[in-house]
């Protein structure tokens, strides 16, 4: 575990390295060396995040050949917009991008109330009933149909096909995630709970007006997860939606970017398609894909904030 | 399945073909009774920039003549394969598609979801004359034909596109042999910094020593080139028959590398990896990847195909270096005029009909009114004006970005226009292509080997080769020792029995044809 | 365990029966959901015992046995693939739970600031990164465009070491691998233990704070006891998981590199490659249910382990 390791000892490294100027600055109160590392480590973690980010947004917006050359680039020299007016040419962008906030807008609610209920179910230890469950949710992560009978059961027997549905519906639950919530609602105090009990909430109130109300920042993690998703989904979109202007925006990106990237060797491509610049195209439809969702991250993360104080309990 | 489309190249040189059975004859039938609806037809890659008024100027005319529609699902290249199989499999309806044998053609076959176009031809008069007899003969399988084939010219043959411009600017006039060419390379080498004077990507390694009829770096193949190379569909492995199998009646496989021809490329691939000929880092870049480096001007030549292609690079090379010219090095060692290459004929792709939910009368008629020039013409490069004029009789000028897959519908080899930059070089080496009688057809070429009673055996070989063939084919590792390490892998991987088969298959298929 | 502000769950007081019925109600389209596209679809692994042929579909080919598990029990690659398979994933798997495990805990020291939120949100970006261009990033850090040398190898020339030929050498490739799974997933992971670290009451710490404990101390000897249920449901959820390879980004990075595989060649990648041309669906799927199969097993044991030593964090 070379990466366990390189963190601790940086860890440990770091603060004793940092305690010094740290206890300077903030001389008015004694520094925690705890404290003081976290930042260093966090902010350190942080770069080897944000360089790459950097890397890719610049990337994105440098001439093909300075990337052909080496790759990268840190600043966008000389600066060039061809990869995004290749991906804003041709099919229309608006109706993928309605396609998408529609499949990701359903789909979260969907999949976000019918992740925490079941999940409660599960975390309330039910006898007869929450084991089993566990099981029968457990067993669906590893074993898998395979790709036909999905696409006979979508196709032929729920017809869904052209349908935004079809998108959402084969993605709706994530085993995973129904676990994760589940070890979320078993820390749940229970003397909250109880005093519910006590003043007579039948189980349905109880779920409603006190589990879900604690329970914001597990269900913004959901919402994050689920929304990431959804918003990434192309291969549903594939599989069932077969007329172009229903199209979900990623599906419009990976087609235009499968057939950019062997367009060069392609009977039938123009000669401009040839000519597309192909490692600026792949940055460039990394940003597009991370834009959206770096913008609504901030959202779920008011709910992270320290959400339960034992004051609940009063309530 | 992302990894299909970079092969289709490679792989449709391995193809084979069956048994050919010259269709003469035939009764013209009187047809368009009876045919409606609409032709749904799988296509590769996405819809072209104006093709709603294109299909909509298409279905007016198609209506009229024979009453049905077209229409055209596009599933982009990187899916298409496991798309197209996932709708066989699931009797979707539709009346063609796109196969080849390098994607499922033959275990399409096998199942009996393909109809039998055997024969058909003879009833569309447009269509016939314009597929060539030779055609349809090697691309018959035991003498039954499960697609038409696809092809913008008669023979295929890989070479090199390499900078012109940077061969004038060092000395060199037209290079025609391989003691010129490597000259240039080394040239390349020590007074261009930064240039790299081969790339290749992955995947397509074994074209640089293995004969298809000749390797890119096989010096002996250059001189000699009457061999073509044969597998088992899915299994990497490559086997060289004897070249006297016409006359002995016995075919004698033997795996490349008990070659001396292609043992000497791999020795040479491997000096040039370590004098720093070939890109070092072949395993990383696809081919997009190198064509964006050969356009960036860090890569002095690549491989090429008599597709037509090669001109197009200039595009987007002109832009990073203004002067840049290109020239096709052909791997024959002298002039076209004195080569007579082997070849199987066989087409890279074919317009399949799906038996279950197809029509074929209905995709007959399609595929015949689509051998007409003028609806040819719309359907492949858009409306006259609006998207692309006539330059000349047989080229035309891009005007907007359309852009069809031809290949998966209806190239036909003498309808096919070029683009109206495509150099004089490329236009020797394209004419050339063009005509039947400039190649020999090869002992083995209408021979598709089998692989059911092989399959495990060929699945497991596919990783021998991919670990063990491939860093040979890069120059990434030392001949001898590698070649010790592959050797015994293949044994392990039952290279005894998949030897015996080819064997058993193509002295079979030798008799068979007399 | 230093949960006292927290009644450990298995003392929870049960409900009622006919309150336990309502509950069922919630569960409902759950259990909908998995019974028509989880297990409706589980008909088709049927197709692992056949000899697969298109026309005649999943359901109408013809029975053939066991000789789908043939191919790959039979193969000579197989124990080096199991074993790779197994090493790999136990790496992903600690390595990225310890990091998003340490990173949620660090972040969490980081308080209310606006610091801290472009810190969380930065660390969760890698998760969107395609393989595709992570694949290209190594390659510029490893070998550089064309394979002239790349900034690592840069780093090392200047530092008077010898520079290495990367994509020849199969040994570093795990820990390489690891340090790529812990950069896209380091941040995804603490995302989850955040979220479990505000269930945790202020009052625990306040507590902690007037007997005189350190933040350090703080940390490990009370949000880290609190995370184990957490870390536990992560951990056996992901040994379910270990007898699957991370196809995609290792197939993105390694591609057909024959000389890597010796460390990086794990089943998804193996099945791939030999089947990507034959495309025989019978076998694919026997490799697949073969997988899912001993993953059970192995599920099963972590929770009969868990329960033993760690009950409060059984999924069971």
């Amino acid at each position: 575990m070379s990466t366990t390791g390189y963190n601790e000892s940086l860890l440990d490294h770091e603060a004793r390295e940092a305690d010094k100027p740290a206890a300077r600055r903030r001389a008015r109160r004694r520094p925690e060396p705890f404290t003081v590392a976290s930042h260093i480590v966090v902010t350190l973690f942080g770069l080897f995040c944000l360089i790459p980010l950097w890397m890719i947004i610049a990337g994105s917006f440098t001439d093909e050949t300075v990337l052909a050359r080496q790759g990268y680039s840190l600043f966008p020299n000389p600066f060039s917009l061809a990869a995004y007016e290749l991906l804003f040419s041709g099919q229309s962008l608006l109706n993928g991008y309605v396609a998408s906030l529609f499949i990701t807008l359903v789909g979260t609610i969907l999949s976000v109330s019918s992740t925490a209920s079941l999940a409660w179910v599960i975390a309330r230890r039910l006898p007869w009933i929450s084991r089993p469950l566990t099981v029968f949710a457990y067993v669906p992560m590893l074993f898998h149909g395979g790709l036909v009978p999905l696409y006979l059961l979508v196709t032929q027997v729920l017809s869904l096909s052209n349908s935004w549905f079809a998108v959402i519906l084969p993605i709706l639950l994530a085993p995973f995630l129904v676990f994760i919530t589940v070890s979320f609602f078993r820390q749940l105090p229970e003397e909250i709970l109880d005093a519910a009990r006590i003043d007579g909430a039948g189980e349905l109130r109880i779920f409603f007006q006190i589990v879900l109300p604690l329970s914001k920042p597990i269900l913004a993690v959901l919402g994050l997860f689920y929304a990431v998703t959804y918003w990434n989904e192309w291969f549903m979109a594939l599989l069932f939606v077969s007329d172009p202007d229903k199209y979900p925006l990623q599906l419009i990106l990976q087609n235009l970017i499968a057939n950019v990237t062997n367009a060069t060797s392609l009977p039938g491509a123009t000669a401009a398609q040839a000519a597309a610049p192909v490692y600026q195209l792949r940055f460039a439809m990394t940003v597009l894909t991370v834009g959206p969702i770096l913008l609504a991250y901030p959202f779920a993360q008011r709910f992270f904030v320290k959400g339960i104080t034992l004051g609940a309990t009063k309530g | 399945m992302t990894r299909n489309f970079s092969r289709r190249h490679f792989l449709a040189l391995s193809g084979a073909a069956g048994l050919g059975a010259a269709l003469a004859g035939g009764m013209p039938q009187a047809f368009a009774a009876g045919l409606s609806g609409t032709s749904l037809t799988l296509l590769p890659s996405q819809a072209p920039s104006n093709w709603k008024a294109v299909l909509d100027k298409a279905n007016a005319a198609l209506l009229a003549e024979h009453g049905f529609t077209l229409d055209a699902q596009f599933i982009n290249w990187s899916n298409y394969g496991q798309q197209s199989l996932l709708k066989f499999t699931a009797g979707a309806s539709f009346d063609t598609a796109l196969q080849a044998l390098w994607l499922n053609m033959a275990q399409l076959q096998q199942s009996g979801s393909l109809a039998d176009l055997t024969g058909e031809l003879d009833k569309w008069p447009n269509l016939k004359a314009q597929i060539a007899p030779k055609l349809i003969e090697a691309n018959s399988w035991n003498g039954k034909l499960w697609g038409i084939p696809q092809v913008n010219s008669a023979g295929r043959v890989q070479h090199f596109s390499i900078r012109q411009d940077l061969a004038e600017k060092h000395g060199f006039g037209e290079i025609w042999d391989f003691d010129t060419l490597e000259r240039y390379f080394y040239t390349i080498k020590e007074k261009e910094d930064g240039v790299t004077p081969f790339g290749i990507g992955a995947n397509s390694t074994w074209v640089l020593a293995v004969p298809t009829p000749t390797g890119m770096f096989n010096q002996q193949s250059w001189e000699d080139p009457t061999r073509m190379q044969y597998l088992f569909a899915g299994s990497g492995l490559r086997f060289l028959l004897a070249k006297d199998a016409a006359t002995t009646g016995s075919s004698k496989p033997i795996p490349f590398w008990e070659d001396d021809g292609v043992v000497a490329a791999l020795r040479k691939i491997r000096k040039y990896h370590e004098d720093g000929i070939i890109n070092a880092d072949p395993f990383n870049s696809d081919s997009a990847t190198i064509q964006s480096q050969f356009q960036a001007g860090r890569i002095a030549s690549i491989w090429s195909m008599t597709d037509g292609l090669a001109s197009n690079q200039l595009v987007g090379l002109r832009k990073a270096v203004p002067t840049a010219s290109l020239a096709q090095v052909v791997p024959f060692g002298k002039p076209l005029s004195e080569v007579k290459p082997v070849q199987t004929f066989q087409a890279d792709n074919m317009v399949v009909v799906n038996a279950n939910g197809g029509d074929v009368d209905r995709a007959l008629a399609l595929q015949d009114w689509l051998s007409v020039k003028q609806n040819h013409d719309l359907i492949e490069y858009g409306i006259e004006g609006t998207d692309w004029e006539a330059a000349g009789d047989d080229s035309l000028n891009q005007l907007s970005q359309y852009a069809f897959p031809g290949y998966a519908l209806l190239w036909r080899s003498a309808l096919e226009r070029r683009s109206s930059f495509m150099t004089e070089s490329e236009k020797a080496v394209f004419d050339w292509a063009q005509d039947y009688d400039n190649f020999a057809t090869d002992t083995f070429a209408s021979f598709i080997p089998d692989v059911s009673a092989v399959k495990q055996e060929a699945a497991q070989m596919n990783n021998v080769i991919i670990q063990h063939a491939n860093p040979l084919f890069h120059g990434l590792a030392d001949v001898d020792a590698q070649l010790d390490k592959l050797k015994s892998a293949a044994d392990a991987a039952g290279l005894n029995m998949l030897q015996a088969e080819m064997e058993k298959q193509a002295d079979a298929y030798l008799k068979a044809r007399g | 365990m230093q949960g006292k502000a927290v009644v450990p769950a298995t003392r929870r007081r049960r409900p009622s029966s006919p309150d336990g019925l309502v509950l069922l109600l919630l569960a409902v389209p759950g259990i909908a959901w998995f019974s028509v596209f989880a297990y409706g679809p589980m008909a088709g692994l049927v197709v692992a015992f056949k000899d697969f042929n298109v026309r005649d579909g999943i359901f109408g080919s013809p029975w053939n046995g066991f000789a789908n598990f043939r191919y790959f029990l039979t193969s000579g690659d197989a124990v080096t693939i199991i074993v790779n398979t197994l090493f790999l994933n136990a790496l992903f798997l600690s390595a990225s739970l310890l990091a998003g495990l340490i990173l949620a805990l660090m972040l969490n020291e980081i308080r209310g600031s606006l610091y801290r939120r472009f810190m969380q949100s930065t660390i969760f970006f890698p998760y969107f990164v395609s393989p595709i261009v992570i694949s290209i990033m190594l390659q510029v850090i490893l070998s550089g465009v064309g394979g002239s040398g790349g900034a690592l190898n840069n780093l090392l020339s200047v530092i008077d070491l010898p520079q290495l030929s990367w994509y020849t050498e199969p040994g570093a490739w795990p820990w390489i691998l690891t340090i790529v799974k812990v950069w896209q997933l380091g941040g995804y992971t603490s995302v989850i233990f955040l979220a479990a670290i505000t269930a945790i009451s202020e009052e625990v710490y306040e507590a902690a704070a007037i007997d005189g404990a350190s933040r350090a101390r703080m940390a490990l000897s009370i949000t880290t006891p609190l995370l184990l249920p957490t870390l536990g449901v992560l951990l056996v959820l992901g040994v379910g998981r270990i007898f699957f390879g991370d196809f995609a980004t290792i197939y993105a990075i390694v591609q057909d590199n024959g000389i890597l595989f010796p460390t990086t060649d794990v089943i998804d990648t193996y099945v791939f490659r030999s089947l990507r041309t034959i495309g025989d669906f019978g076998t694919t799927a026997a490799i697949g249910l073969f997988q899912s199969v001993v993953g059970f097993f192995f599920v099963t044991a972590a929770v009969l382990v868990q329960r033993r030593f760690h009950k409060e964090s059984s999924i069971l």
